[in-house]
């Protein structure tokens, strides 16, 4: 019997092969999914909810002020679309450019300039299936899958058997962790589990590409020079080696040189290939689909068919700075994930939210419209965290409207 | 010893790294305003030195407090070793967020995982709520 497999929009790695059973149009089981994904799959609601100011009102009068707030604003903000499809991330391209707003997405303090030098092509890259079938090396840096992406060692980089690795992770992988916190993955990693100081990262990396080179590696904080020789011999030794990059080595660092400069050095020696631990499930497809039409992976204004790109237009430098005068909010809550100090800056404009959950950032917008879930209540297309297009379609119905049937209506309404 | 221990109230300053929580995450995409992901959130994690030197036992609440926010949270051993005295763990969360300088140098990306504060017996006070 052909199976019927849908994709989990829980976090960027999209996995393509999770089973429900559907009872009375509500997901009741989950089967193959990681705890994430088994919360995420299971959270639809069939009712929608359109607010203004927090009181309930139909879909055309909550559409109409969303309208009115965008016409009416000078340079609004359009934020988040990291758990939208790309039509609807499409469609809010669009919609910047008619209202003359600034657009972003949270890669601008996350991994967006390591997804922008991988679109530019300063580094060698792999898809996430390479990993599984060629991976003998893999370098977990500033990142724990083991909590963020919890299937990404039992599928693809370290547990499996791949088409060129049969014998697996107990003869032909090895898993390497280099963090400031024993992490979950950092005990995977056992023996190979290098514990840097917080702001070390830098350093390691001259000291690691010193060692390359068969020099003393030397670091300020002491690091035992032999540990670090003898990490440099695993990696001269991979034959397909993949660094994955997280959030923890991103703030690290000033800048993506020493990042860039260490994987020249480790593809002098043996074949490295670098993947962005990106943890929304559409972020890769955000920074794509701008790259395309703007040259830029996020912070963006758009001003009489002009682009303008720099950190003033980043979330939170227009937060901060106060440059916005209304906001558009979707599939993301300020309040929770920014600093408050910034986030609160939110308060003195009109905001619209879209969003399937009710945050801290809805229960204080203008307008608030319930959407649905992408992959558990509405279809569409993503980009994996590789760069690999996934389609997705829903599992349950719902009279909630997707991002992209609310964009659609805006842009009619304005 | 620092002078913070000498205060009637003791006192000391440390530096928080955010990391993310499976656990965590998932009470969140159940009811982000529950109790279960309150409680996984609103958690600090410090080395057990420290602790002693604040006359405080794991399971206790501490406030941290810094320019930018005051928060109420558990404190709890982290169970690292080797020692990590002045350096604390905390999950990502809207708690920690409350902590983090607006400070950015125009970069466009504030210091999540490097928050300094001061940390003090709460004395039983409850857990900050989620809340603007």
């Amino acid at each position: 019997m052909e199976k019927n497999y849908y994709v989990c929009t829980g976090c960027g790695m999209l996995c393509d092969d999770i089973e429900v059973d559907v009872e009375n149009n509500k997901i009741n089981k989950v089967y193959t999914a990681c705890r994430i994904g088994v919360a995420h799959m299971k959270d639809g609601k069939e009712s929608a909810a359109f607010l203004v100011d927090n009181k309930p009102v139909d879909e055309t009068t909550a559409i109409s002020e969303a309208a009115t707030i965008l016409k009416n604003a000078k340079n609004p903000l359009i934020f988040g679309l990291g758990t939208s499809s790309n039509e609807a991330q499409k469609l809010a391209i669009e919609l910047a450019k008619k209202t003359s707003a600034t657009l972003d997405d949270a890669s601008s303090f996350s991994l967006g300039e390591v997804i922008e030098a991988l679109l530019n092509n300063k580094t060698k890259v792999c898809t996430l299936d390479d990993v599984r079938n060629k991976a003998d090396v893999s370098i977990f840096w500033g990142t724990d899958p083991s909590d963020s992406h919890p299937r990404q060692l039992s599928k693809y980089a370290y547990f499996p058997r791949g088409t060129e690795k049969q014998r697996g992770w107990e003869e032909e992988r090895t898993a390497i962790c280099i963090d400031v916190r024993k992490s979950h993955t950092a005990k995977i990693c056992g023996n190979y589990f290098f514990q840097i100081p917080p702001g070390g990262d830098a350093e390691f990396i001259d000291a690691l590409i010193a060692a390359l080179a068969g020099k003393l590696p030397k670091t300020s904080y002491n690091f035992p020079p032999k540990r670090i020789l003898e990490l440099a011999n695993i990696l001269k030794g991979a034959k397909f080696g993949v660094v994955f990059v997280g959030r923890g080595l991103v703030y690290s660092l000033d800048n993506l040189e020493p990042l860039i400069r260490l994987m020249n050095a480790l593809n002098e020696k043996a074949n490295f290939h670098l993947v962005p631990m990106i943890r929304q499930y559409n972020t890769r497809g955000f920074n794509e689909n701008l790259f395309k039409e703007t040259g830029y992976v996020n912070s963006v204004k758009f001003e009489d068919g002009t682009v303008k790109h720099g950190p003033e237009y980043s979330v939170v430098e227009s937060l901060k700075e106060k440059t916005v005068d209304a906001a558009l909010i979707i599939g993301s809550d300020p309040f929770s994930i920014l600093p408050r100090s910034i986030a609160k800056n939110l308060l003195e404009v009109p905001v619209i939210v879209l969003d399937p959950c009710e945050t801290l950032t809805s229960r204080n917008a203008k307008v608030y419209i319930s959407t649905a879930i992408d992959g558990v209540e509405s279809g569409g297309s993503a980009i994996r965290m590789d760069g690999v297009k996934v389609d997705f379609k829903p599992a349950v119905e719902t009279k909630r409207p997707s991002d992209e049937t609310v964009l659609k209506k805006i842009m009619e309404a304005l | 010893m620092d002078f913070g221990s000498f205060l009637k109230a003791p006192e000391i300053k440390v530096k928080i790294v955010t990391y993310r929580d499976i656990f965590q995450d998932k009470a969140m995409i159940e009811n982000r305003f529950g109790k279960e992901y309150r409680d996984r959130s609103a958690v600090i994690k410090m080395d057990s030195a420290d602790l002693k030197q604040l006359n405080v036992k794991k399971g206790e609440t501490v406030i941290l407090k810094n320019s930018f926010g005051t928060v109420v949270v558990k404190a709890e051993e982290s169970g690292y070793e080797p020692s990590h005295r002045g350096i604390a763990y905390m999950p990502k969360s809207p708690w920690s967020n409350m902590l983090v300088s607006d400070e950015t140098g125009g970069t466009g990306i504030p210091k999540f995982k490097d928050i300094s504060v001061t940390v003090t017996s709460a004395k039983g006070q409850k857990l900050t709520e989620l809340g603007l």
